[in-house]
């Protein structure tokens, strides 16, 4: 899949972002922004509202499926397993994370090429049209996983700093690791190839990001899946849900290129 | 004097929903030739190029380039053929160097750097090489643009436009480099709107609006749309010098002024001797005698204009 070709957009994409430090600097704050909003609501749950959760069904559910998981979580008083249970959910939400880089970048790089006129001479080289989506998505992709990756960091540096350092070890399961290892740049990929059908497609940057906008539903519905008890992730289901996931790249990379028109290069801007 | 046909396009026709661009155009242009693809806005050069590049698809017909269909297998085409496209589109944050660098990259069997080096040289862009293309006149990007088509050496050579917006001496410079393109052999298909530069360039020219209105060689263009004229002027016209030229069988047409007859001659060679013997004898005391051909413009605008059956 990397022939030269591809490895040549990645290059270039790459050099031009780096020109573009504005937009650069918008993509990073994003995610930052996510992390800080799942520490500050984790935070007020400890601190507000731990009795009336322990309350509900399913959380109770949810923490069965736990100490199922993680028998050590059995052990510890109520206000600690609510707190693994809490940071347990992260292991999802981080998954948004690189879809929402992917909406504010990947959603320019084929209509900005169309705009400007380089894209029909990008259409008259030897250039296959997967590799060009497959590269442009690409390269979006891997420094969003990278970006994930030191979001997660940032995210259990707060967890120490807020006091919940201990608990980490419970939280960081074999499941953790498959979903950042496989998952996450699963997910990049696909976010990015989604933006990028989209930024073919569509005739601006803006109408392209409805199309992106669409891969966050699933991801909040594995975190409802987990919050309500109904499913715990462990190392099994989770492994199916990368194969699944690599699946679901494959068939967007596919269509990606059934969808490509050359002709919408030539599409009049008014 | 050309070698075998390399394009060829056979009922190639190309619509936009209900609105037809291109209509049947039928074209063979054989390997080494310069044609020259002359048409008013929105006449369909562009659409055509396209289709012959393998940018876009033809609604109906089929085009063929270096045996290969570009509708079909479009990057096995781009091997061999280069496109300079109407708009630039360069980028322009990126320096000339990586902008060339980037296409050359997309190329099999190229030695990268110094195709780099040979056409940014050719150019006359070696010195602002680092420089970003966006901060380039327009005759340098022009020249960029080139270069990028030119990068990996095709065999075939589209070019849209290539001295369109240029000041008359960046003009000069992309024909003069079109013309050293043509002597090494190289198939160019050019669209312009420059009829001076089509003809000085060109081997064939093709006219189009929408449809194919003409193909030939200028002077076959001239020959079959224009009778040559001939301008004979005197001291006075008389009515007796009139008679006489009118009474020659191979006089098409003629024109009497105060002091010049303008006719329209069946043969220049043979006919014009005959008349200016016939005038004399009438009584003109003859001043200067010229031949007046057609200039391309002439033509290509008797082809374009109003033609009822080429409106759309
Ligand atoms: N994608 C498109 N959708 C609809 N109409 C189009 C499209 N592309 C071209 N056309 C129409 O097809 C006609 C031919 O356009 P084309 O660009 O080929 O003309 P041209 O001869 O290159 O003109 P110019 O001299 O202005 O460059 C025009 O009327 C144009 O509006
Ligand atoms: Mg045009």
């Amino acid at each position: 899949m990397l022939n030269k070709r591809v490895k040549n957009i990645l290059l270039k994409e790459w050099q031009v972002a780096l020109h573009d430090l504005n937009s650069l600097l918008m993509v990073t704050l994003l995610p930052l922004l996510i992390i800080a909003q799942a520490v500050t609501v984790f935070w007020a749950i400890q601190e507000f509202a731990v009795d009336s959760i322990l309350g509900l069904d399913i959380v109770q559910k949810a923490l069965s499926n736990l100490i199922q998981t993680v028998p050590a979580v059995g052990a510890l008083p109520a206000v600690q397993q609510i707190q693994v249970f809490l940071l347990s959910q992260m292991m999802f939400y981080i998954l948004l994370i690189p879809t929402m880089i992917a909406v504010n970048s990947a959603t320019f790089s084929i209509v900005e090429e169309k705009l400007s006129g380089s894209l029909e001479a990008l259409l008259a080289t030897p250039l296959h049209t997967w590799e060009l989506l497959f590269g442009k998505a690409l390269a979006g992709a891997v420094p969003a996983v990278i970006l994930t990756w030191i979001c997660t960091l940032i995210f259990f540096l707060a967890v120490r700093i807020m006091g919940w350092g201990a608990l980490i070890s419970l939280v960081v399961t074999p499941a953790w690791y498959i979903t950042i290892l496989l998952l996450a740049p699963l997910m990049a990929l696909l976010s990015f190839l989604l933006g990028v059908i989209g930024s073919s497609r569509a005739k601006d940057a803006k109408s392209a990001q409805n199309s992106i906008i669409l891969i966050i539903f699933p991801v909040f519905g594995l975190i409802a899946l987990q919050v309500t008890g109904a499913l715990w992730f462990t190392v099994v289901p989770t492994i199916l849900l990368g194969i699944l996931l690599a699946g679901v790249n494959a068939l967007a990379l596919w269509s990606a290129v059934k969808l490509f028109r050359r002709e919408s290069v030539v599409i009049r801007w008014k | 004097m050309y070698g075998m046909p390399i394009i060829e396009a056979s009922g190639l026709t190309r619509r936009f929903d209900s609105f037809t661009a291109v209509e049947g155009i039928n074209i063979t242009v054989n390997e080494g030739e310069v044609l020259g693809f002359l048409g008013p806005n929105g006449a369909g050069k562009t659409t055509t190029i396209r289709m012959l590049a393998g940018i876009i698809s033809p609604t109906a017909g089929t085009a063929n380039v270096a045996g290969i269909r570009p509708d079909l297998e479009p990057e096995r085409l781009h091997e061999v053929i280069g496109l300079l496209t109407e708009r630039t589109g360069l980028y322009e944050r990126l320096s000339a160097r990586r902008n060339l660098e980037y296409f050359a990259g997309f190329y099999e069997n190229i030695n990268v750097a110094a195709q780099v080096e040979k056409y940014l040289k050719l150019m006359g862009l070696w010195d602002r090489r680092d420089d970003y293309a966006g901060g380039f006149s327009k005759g340098m990007k022009q020249r960029l643009a080139l270069a990028r088509a030119l990068i990996h050496e095709p065999k075939i050579v589209f070019l849209d436009e290539p001295t369109s917006g240029l000041d008359p001496e960046a003009a000069h410079e992309v024909r003069d480099l079109i013309k050293k393109l043509s002597t090494e052999g190289r198939t160019i298909f050019i669209s312009t709107h420059n009829l001076p530069e089509a003809e000085s360039l060109c081997s064939r020219i093709a006219v189009i609006r929408t449809k194919l209105l003409a193909l030939d060689t200028p002077d076959n263009l001239r020959l079959r749309f224009f009778h040559p004229q001939l301008i004979i002027h005197m001291a006075k016209v008389t009515d007796a010098v009139e008679a006489a030229a009118r009474a020659l069988p191979f006089v098409l047409s003629l024109k009497r002024e105060e002091s010049a007859l303008t006719l329209e001659l069946k043969n220049m060679e043979i006919n014009s001797p005959e008349v200016v013997k016939a005038v004399v004898d009438a009584g003109a005391r003859i001043a200067s005698v010229t031949e007046e051909r057609p200039t391309l413009e002439d033509i290509y605008l008797n082809l374009v204009r109003d033609k009822p059956e080429n409106v759309k």
